[in-house]
């Protein structure tokens, strides 16, 4: 593995030698058109910002939740050009043109014609989309008469599951984010703060260190000791009081680059702290048991099963799933993903949750490299030290 | 009850807007909407996979997630008609209505594999019958191909028809984000000074809506510095202006004009901030940056008076030309004003590409909201841009924004 230590900051250096955006951009670029040549893909029609990143390397606006389908970045593979619907060139790298350029339209005609615009999209014999809706076929067939539409998903995964130094040099730096958020919020834990206050921490301290979209909002659990618990979810105006297991699970974004980690620490105070700290304890040798799995060769299933000889049982999230920009394929949970395949060079969020009633909830979480020789956690913590602490 | 002009219930279809909103009573009206849709269109089903759509169908509560993540495990909504009750598919289990009984809450969909998109067939199977006409919003191709058993159409007609107008409840949701919304940017204007980042306001910002009981974020803040004229700002397609750039951490600065433009979600409805802020030690604007603020004023104005039930989306753009000296007082790419929902930008459109036939047949009614967004631009001296937010009632409109205009107007209000 390329050490990637000597880059984690965010600022540009007179030197040089950060992340090298305008070779990361060109790599990512030549993978794209090399998997097109590889799918027999003639375009590409791309609605999801994350592929439209990665491909065209434009910073976009960012909004919460799924974005609805629609032709947001066409790629032509006769013409080798990446066209982007962006009104302004601001956000934009330079190796797309202000002709590659189209606006944003609320017409479908309009849009149309801003398709019917971009040089070898006519004569595209296959199209591949990464989402559809149902009038999308229609629609494509006026700007691309004889496209058979096809799923680009596999051509997609297959340049954006293994990552190259640049990429992995960008979700350590987003680790190293989620590692000051989350020594942020420990700060914060104390009886009476509210779910509401620490998420408030959270988004603040990312914000200033110049990374303000959270990958999830859902980074708190105080979780109760009577009833059901769920694992994070919309913050609450609920408290923690001493004793209680509470989950702090902050991630981060750089360069659209996502990584995070979660940790639950025991509130100081209160009672029944031996049976919540057992809690933790299984939770924590579920998660070096997930983590220890992530080996190159490894199937979901090995992962699955890793788990479940640790205890592991309940999981409402997925066991693990890829990061890169933003989360991704591949996703192995309690009953999907037997098949998939862990390749060297893929980075996947490894999380386990374990919850009894009466005690609380323990969500355990590291981003871990799938590297040639095993796993390598790119996140950080002393983990033990609330439990040491308190 | 809300009632602005003092005292004067505002009335949607004879209901009153409430001070806060019935929850419960809010996703039954919306059901029965959906069920009505269902019905006149001929549909057996919904299958959503929109995050606003599976808010408005379910009122699911859902955190802000970037787009990646939430489009890996899926919210999903099944409505089937017939049925008042969803069913919901949701990573967040916690965030389903209480209403809603457990055997209708399910996990989350990995739709993008064909085994995640055939576990989600395999219930549909048990809910609707092969052939049955089901209308969808988004799907994946492992899930386009799994519906292969049934008549997929497009779920935009139920969906826009139900979602047009809101019921009081809905109203008051919406009032509600806006307050949030407005409380959070008092706090971010009473600590503006040259010399912080975009990044920092926003930092105030997020903190303060979370401390506020915000339910998500929308959008990352927009605090764009606006250029005097229109070739100093970024190249644009249309030779307009560009709006909104993305924020980074770019320092504001002595004499800077910015625009801000910030959205937040409480219980699935969106809130809309617009307004102009002038960067300084002590910032007063100039006679010519107080004369666009004058016009702005003139062409809301203009626009409010025109807004009741029956008057066309196309009157309410002629209105606002009209004010503005017969210029068109918005940006090219965008429009005169927009509906606000569970979207923070759907129908009712006023002055969008889609044309003045589009805005002609546009008609207000009772329980539509606009959030009117004129921009007045003065080549050189940069421009003025707000956003106010309004429902039209049953015999007019009532605000649901209610925030200063700083420093145009007059000094801040104290943050809280």
């Amino acid at each position: 593995m390329t050490s990637v230590g000597s880059r984690l900051g965010v600022g540009a250096r007179p030197e040089g030698g950060g992340v090298d955006f305008d070779r990361l951009r060109a790599d990512r670029r030549r993978r794209v058109f090399d998997a097109m040549a590889a799918a027999d893909l003639d375009a590409l029609v791309l609605g999801r910002p994350a592929n439209v990143a990665f491909v065209s390397g434009a910073r976009q606006l960012w909004t919460a939740g799924a974005r609805p389908f629609g032709p947001t970045c066409v790629v032509v593979a006769g013409t080798a050009r990446v066209h982007l619907l962006s009104v302004w060139d601001e956000g934009v790298p330079p190796e797309i043109e202000h002709a590659d350029l189209y606006g944003l339209s609320w017409n479908p005609a309009n849009l149309l014609r801003s398709l019917s615009g971009i040089s070898g999209l006519q004569a595209a014999r296959r199209v591949g989309t990464d989402g559809l809706s149902p009038g999308f076929p229609q629609f494509l067939a006026a700007a691309a008469p004889s496209a058979e539409i096809v799923d680009a998903t596999t051509a997609l995964r297959s340049v954006r599951d293994v990552k190259s130094a640049d990429e992995i040099a960008c979700i350590a730096t987003a680790a190293a984010i989620a590692e000051s958020a989350l020594a942020t919020m420990m700060s914060a834990l104390r009886p009476g703060v509210s779910e509401r206050e620490l998420v408030a921490r959270y988004v603040e301290h990312i914000s200033r260190l110049g990374a303000p979209t959270p990958p999830s909002e859902a980074a708190v659990s105080v979780t109760p000791r009577r009833g059901r618990v769920d694992p994070p979810g919309v913050a609450s105006s609920r408290t923690a009081a001493g004793g209680d297991l509470v989950v702090l699970d902050p991630g981060a974004m750089y360069a659209g680059y996502e990584a995070g980690m979660g940790r639950t620490s025991l509130v100081p105070g209160g009672h029944q702290r031996s049976r919540q700290a057992e809690l933790l304890e299984r939770a924590r040798r579920q998660l070096a048991a997930v983590v220890a799995s992530c080996r190159p060769g490894a199937t979901g299933a090995d992962v699955r099963a890793a788990w479940a000889d640790a205890g592991g049982t309940l999981a409402p999230m997925p066991i693990v799933h890829g990061l890169g920009l933003g989360a991704e394929a591949p996703v192995v949970t309690s009953m999907l993903g037997s098949d998939e395949v862990l390749r060297a060079g893929m980075v996947v969020s490894a999380q386990v949750w374990v919850t009894e009633e009466g005690i609380g909830g323990c969500l355990e979480r590291d981003t871990v490299l799938v590297d040639d020789g095993g796993p390598v956690a790119l996140t950080r913590s002393a983990r033990d030290s609330a439990m040491s602490s308190s | 009850m809300f009632s602005p002009a003092g005292g004067v219930e505002l009335l949607i279809e004879g209901s009153p807007i409430p001070a806060s909103a019935d929850l419960a009573r809010m996703r039954r009206a919306r059901g029965e909407r959906l069920q009505t849709e269902l019905e006149s269109q001929g549909l057996d089903g919904l299958v959503l996979l929109g995050t606003s759509a599976v808010a408005y169908a379910t009122g699911a509560r859902l955190p802000g997630l970037d787009s990646g993540r939430a489009a890996l495990v899926r919210p999903v909504a099944v409505v089937i008609r017939g049925e008042a009750r969803p069913q919901l598919f949701t990573p967040f289990p916690g965030g389903a209505p209480p209403e809603l009984p457990e055997d209708r809450v399910h996990g989350g969909v990995v739709a993008d594999t064909e085994e995640g998109a055939a576990d989600l067939v395999d219930m549909l199977h048990a809910w609707f019958p092969a052939g049955a006409r089901l209308g969808a919003d988004e799907l994946s191709h492992p899930l386009a191909a799994a519906l292969s058993d049934w008549d997929v159409v497009s779920a935009s007609a139920v969906m826009g028809a139900s979602k047009l107008r809101k019921t009081p409840d809905e109203v008051a949701c919406i009032r509600t984000a806006q307050r949030i919304n407005e409380m959070a940017m008092s706090t971010v204007v009473g600590e503006l000074r040259p010399g912080l980042r975009q990044v920092d306001l926003t930092a105030t910002f997020l903190r303060r809506i979370h401390e506020l009981g915000a339910t998500s974020n929308g959008i990352d803040p927009i605090w764009q510095v606006m250029p005097p004229s229109r070739g100093d700002g970024p190249w644009t397609t249309h030779g307009d202006i560009a709006f909104p750039t993305s924020t980074s951490d770019r320092f504001l600065r002595e004499g800077d004009v910015i625009w801000v433009d910030t959205g937040i979600h409480y219980e699935g409805y969106a809130s809309d901030f617009g307004r102009t802020w002038l960067v300084g030690a002590d910032p007063r604007p100039t006679e010519r940056q107080r004369r666009q603020f004058e016009r702005w004023t003139t062409v809301v104005d203009a626009v409010r008076a025109g807004c009741k039930p029956g008057v066309s989306a196309l009157e309410l753009g002629r209105a606002a030309i009209s004010a503005n000296g017969g210029t068109k007082p918005w940006i090219d790419h965008f429009y005169l004003g927009h509906g606000v929902g569970t979207d923070s930008a759907e129908m009712p459109l006023v002055g969008t590409d889609l044309g003045e036939r589009f805005d002609e047949r546009l008609v207000m009614q009772p329980g539509m909201v606009l959030v009117l967004e004129p921009v007045i631009w003065d080549e050189g001296a940069s421009g003025y841009r707000a956003e106010d937010v309004l429902v039209i009632t049953d015999d007019g409109w009532a605000p649901l924004s209610d925030h200063d205009y700083w420093p145009f107007d007059s000094t801040p209000a104290a943050a809280p």
